[in-house]
């Protein structure tokens, strides 16, 4: 049974609903309560796509459905959560379990704070039992709300007070729920920031056009997560900003054609050097994350020695976040950021002397590079055997990123997405081997890098024993990585797939 | 989870003890069912809920409508009732037309035990169809005593039920408890010790005191622990209710944790 929320138009939702009901059904009205809510979600909107709020208010920690199914659960607490807010910080219960089968690592914070007066009018019926409950909430400075919640077993006398209530003009149907409404207030955005890059593209549309849209969201992207980062809020921050840079550095390095000349060099450089800048702590995030999982690797009776390892990792982590804080604080890197935007504002109506693809129908670029680097990763996957070097695997791996983020960005929109979906998902399976296997190789070269430092701890010789033996565990785990890597690249690389790409992507 | 107020006699306090113990488990914050089965219908009333179901006593073992239809939800905050009707008053005649009579009941709870945390099922008094019926599916029969002269039958019939070890489908446990106690009685105090020396019943520690509070439920409509929280009534009901819900976790787990 779903409640049906109303909202005031401009009288008190109170005054609204008695006049509405008056002489229709006897009320029963409670006493008014003033108090504070509070609003949560991630920086994402996990919840909001789960169809979920969470909410403080009066001592419990309220997780319910946005479209009136009613509360999934309630939970005592001693105040309002103290954002952001991890789910460990939680105590142990059903509220902290259902929240992180939803947010996982991503940190909860306060997304709107309402101070509301609320009191609820019980309809009796003729033995002056309670047949439906009306919430009336009148939150400061915004239009008030009733929420009709049925009562099971008497959805007819619901119809009959809803009816009433909406033939009022005082009320009428709310066309968002308090919650979006409090959010859009202090300019927020209800469903969160999302890293999608949804931008529409027409076949047609000059490249430039087309590229400029795709890097002004993508920067905005990360220049959403940036703040994140620099606080250490959660690990996704990082990770998004960096997908959204590696983004569009394939779309830079892909169609170089619409960029000035010029700038294209600089741009190039400084764009691998803000990834660069942000490369090391984004690997120990991961390395600390799967430290547990890691040290299952390692034979059972070593496993304890593998401490001193976690603290050198540690002040590792924390001394490579101080460095990438002041890269990303730097001159340079400001010069980079503002200089970006501008290019890209201009990109659109810069002279297209130096830029021989500026007008090329972006359908027709974006088909052309998509082939070139099929063909590319092809080749490139061809000349793989099981005794080549690791870097032959990361070059592909790189490779199949860019393939994946030009289908993402521009073969979605312009291309049949019953190839392109196929084919992404097929990539992806690709890229999963390959990124166990670079996951390992960068999980050994690590532990190599800091064997100087473990060594020092109290209990170094020990730790490094146990490394030892993980990193014999960890090649053989890569060394069948490689094989996995040769079955999915033969899928990937049939002929029956490189002729469709090559039907596919042909404007 | 299923338990039944249960007693042969009537006045006993089964109805009061029902939806006394019903609310407290719904407060909580567990979702929970009433289903009142006796044809006075006194817990229906007690709810402020009319002594209607759709389809009577013989459509509801016949699942002519679906039990979500029939639901009512009570004034108390998780706290749902399937209300009494005066045909239930036929329901032994209904269940027989059935082949197994006695399993019937269970199959028409079965959907709602998922549904919610506890339902309990407040009897009428009788030895019949009905309550073999309540036998089979309730986990756990409460039968109130009153600590007077108990008959020596009632007696014998309580040492029987308990004696069985298990009643019902063999996994129903049976809790005693005095009711409508009267401390002041030294006939109650003796009658109490003895029934307490009986080891294969299984006595709850807390009593329910004789009170006006439980009286005035029929006035007020309403459990005791609503409108007369710190009563000797209503402090009983939740100790009770404690023991109770204590008590059933306990044999959940399985031996040895």
């Amino acid at each position: 049974m779903i409640a049906t929320e109303l909202i005031a138009t401009d009288e008190h939702p109170l005054t609204a609903a008695r006049a509405a009901l008056a002489g229709l059904v006897p009320m029963r009205i409670s006493e008014a309560e003033t108090f504070e809510r509070v609003y949560y979600d991630t920086f994402d909107g996990l919840l909001y796509e789960a169809g979920l709020t969470l909410r403080f208010e009066r001592g419990r920690l309220i997780l319910e459905r946005r479209d009136g199914g009613g509360e999934m659960i309630s939970e005592a607490v001693n105040g309002p959560l103290a954002t952001p807010a991890k789910i460990e910080a939680l105590l142990p219960g059903h509220m902290r379990e259902q929240l992180h089968l939803l947010v996982g690592v991503r940190a909860i914070n306060e997304i709107a704070r309402v101070v509301l007066t609320s009191s609820t009018v019980a309809v009796l019926d003729e033995l002056e039992k309670t047949v439906v409950r009306l919430q009336v909430e009148s939150p400061a400075g915004m239009r008030g709300r009733v929420i009709v919640r049925p009562l099971r077993g008497y959805q007819r006398e619901c119809k009959r007070v809803t009816e009433a209530l909406l033939d009022s003009s005082a009320l009428a149907l709310a066309g968002r729920p308090l919650v979006d409404e409090a959010v859009l207030m202090r300019s927020g955005n209800p469903g969160g920031i999302r890293s999608e890059v949804d931008v529409e593209l027409y076949s047609q549309d000059p490249a430039a056009v087309a590229v400029s849209r795709i890097l002004i969201r993508l920067a905005d992207v990360g220049e959403g997560n940036l703040p994140g980062v620099l606080a250490n809020t959660d690990t996704e921050f990082l990770h998004d900003y960096r997908v959204a840079l590696r983004r569009t550095r394939a779309v830079v390095r892909e169609m170089p054609g619409v960029f000035p000349e010029s700038r294209y060099r600089w741009l190039r450089e400084e764009l691998k050097w803000l990834q660069t800048a942000t490369g090391e702590v984004r690997d120990l995030d991961v390395y600390l994350r799967d430290f547990e999982e890691l040290r299952e690797l390692a034979p059972k009776a070593l496993q304890a020695d593998l401490e001193p390892l976690l603290r050198v990792l540690e002040d590792r982590h924390g001394q490579a976040r101080a460095t990438m804080l002041a890269d990303l604080g730097s001159d340079r890197a400001r010069a980079l950021l503002s200089q970006w935007r501008e290019l890209l504002e201009a990109l659109a109506t810069m002279p297209v002397e130096d830029r021989p693809d500026a007008r090329t129908p972006i359908g027709e670029l974006a088909s052309q590079r998509i082939r070139k680097v099929h063909r590319r990763m092809v080749k490139m996957g061809k000349a793989i055997e099981p005794s080549s070097p690791p870097t032959d695997y990361h070059e592909l791996r790189k490779k199949g990123k860019e393939l994946r983020y030009l289908l993402e960005l521009f073969g979605r929109q312009l291309h049949d997405p019953d190839v392109v979906k196929p084919m992404i998902k097929a990539l992806k399976g690709l890229q999963d081997v390959l990124g166990h296997h670079q996951d390992r190789e960068v999980q050994i070269e690590t532990l190599r890098a800091l064997a100087d430092d473990v060594v020092q701890q109290p209990g170094g010789a020990r730790a490094l024993m146990a490394m030892g033996a993980l990193i014999e565990r960890l090649e053989h785990d890569a060394e069948q990585a490689r094989g996995e890597f040769h079955e999915r690249f033969e899928a990937f690389s049939s002929k029956e797939q490189r002729r469709l790409v090559k039907e596919t992507f042909s404007r | 989870m299923v338990l039944a107020t249960y007693n042969i006699k009537g006045g006993v306090g089964k109805t009061s003890a029902a939806v006394n113990l019903a609310y407290l488990a719904a407060r909580e914050g567990n979702s929970v069912l009433l289903w009142d089965l006796d044809p006075q219908a006194a817990s229906t009333y007690l709810f402020r809920v009319r002594p209607e179901v759709k389809g009577g006593g013989r459509g509801l073992v016949k699942q002519r409508h679906p039990l979500e239809d029939l639901i009512k939800a009570t004034d108390h905050e998780g706290l749902d009732l399937l209300p009494a009707d005066f045909s239930y008053r036929h329901l032994d005649l209904a269940l027989d037309s059935f082949k197994k009579p006695e399993q019937r009941l269970g199959k028409v709870l079965e959907p709602l035990r998922s549904e919610y945390d506890y339902i309990f099922l407040d009897c009428p008094p009788s030895i019949s169809l009905v309550s073999e019926s309540v036998f089979e599916v309730a986990d756990a029969l409460l039968v109130p005593v009153i600590p007077a002269t108990l008959s020596s039958r009632v007696y014998e019939q309580l040492e029987e039920l308990g004696g069985r070890g298990a009643v019902g489908r063999g996994n129903t446990r049976l809790f005693a408890f005095f009711s409508m106690v009267e401390t002041r009685k030294p006939l109650h105090i003796s009658v109490m010790e003895r029934l307490r020396r009986i080891h294969r019943l299984d006595v709850l520690g807390v009593g329910i005191p004789s009170s006006d509070d439980v009286e005035m439920m029929g006035e007020l409509r309403n459990p005791v622990a609503v409108f007369a929280p710190r009563g000797q009534a209503a402090i009983a009901y939740q100790a009770l209710w404690s023991e109770i819900s204590r008590r059933l976790l306990d044999s959940e787990r399985p031996a040895g944790r």
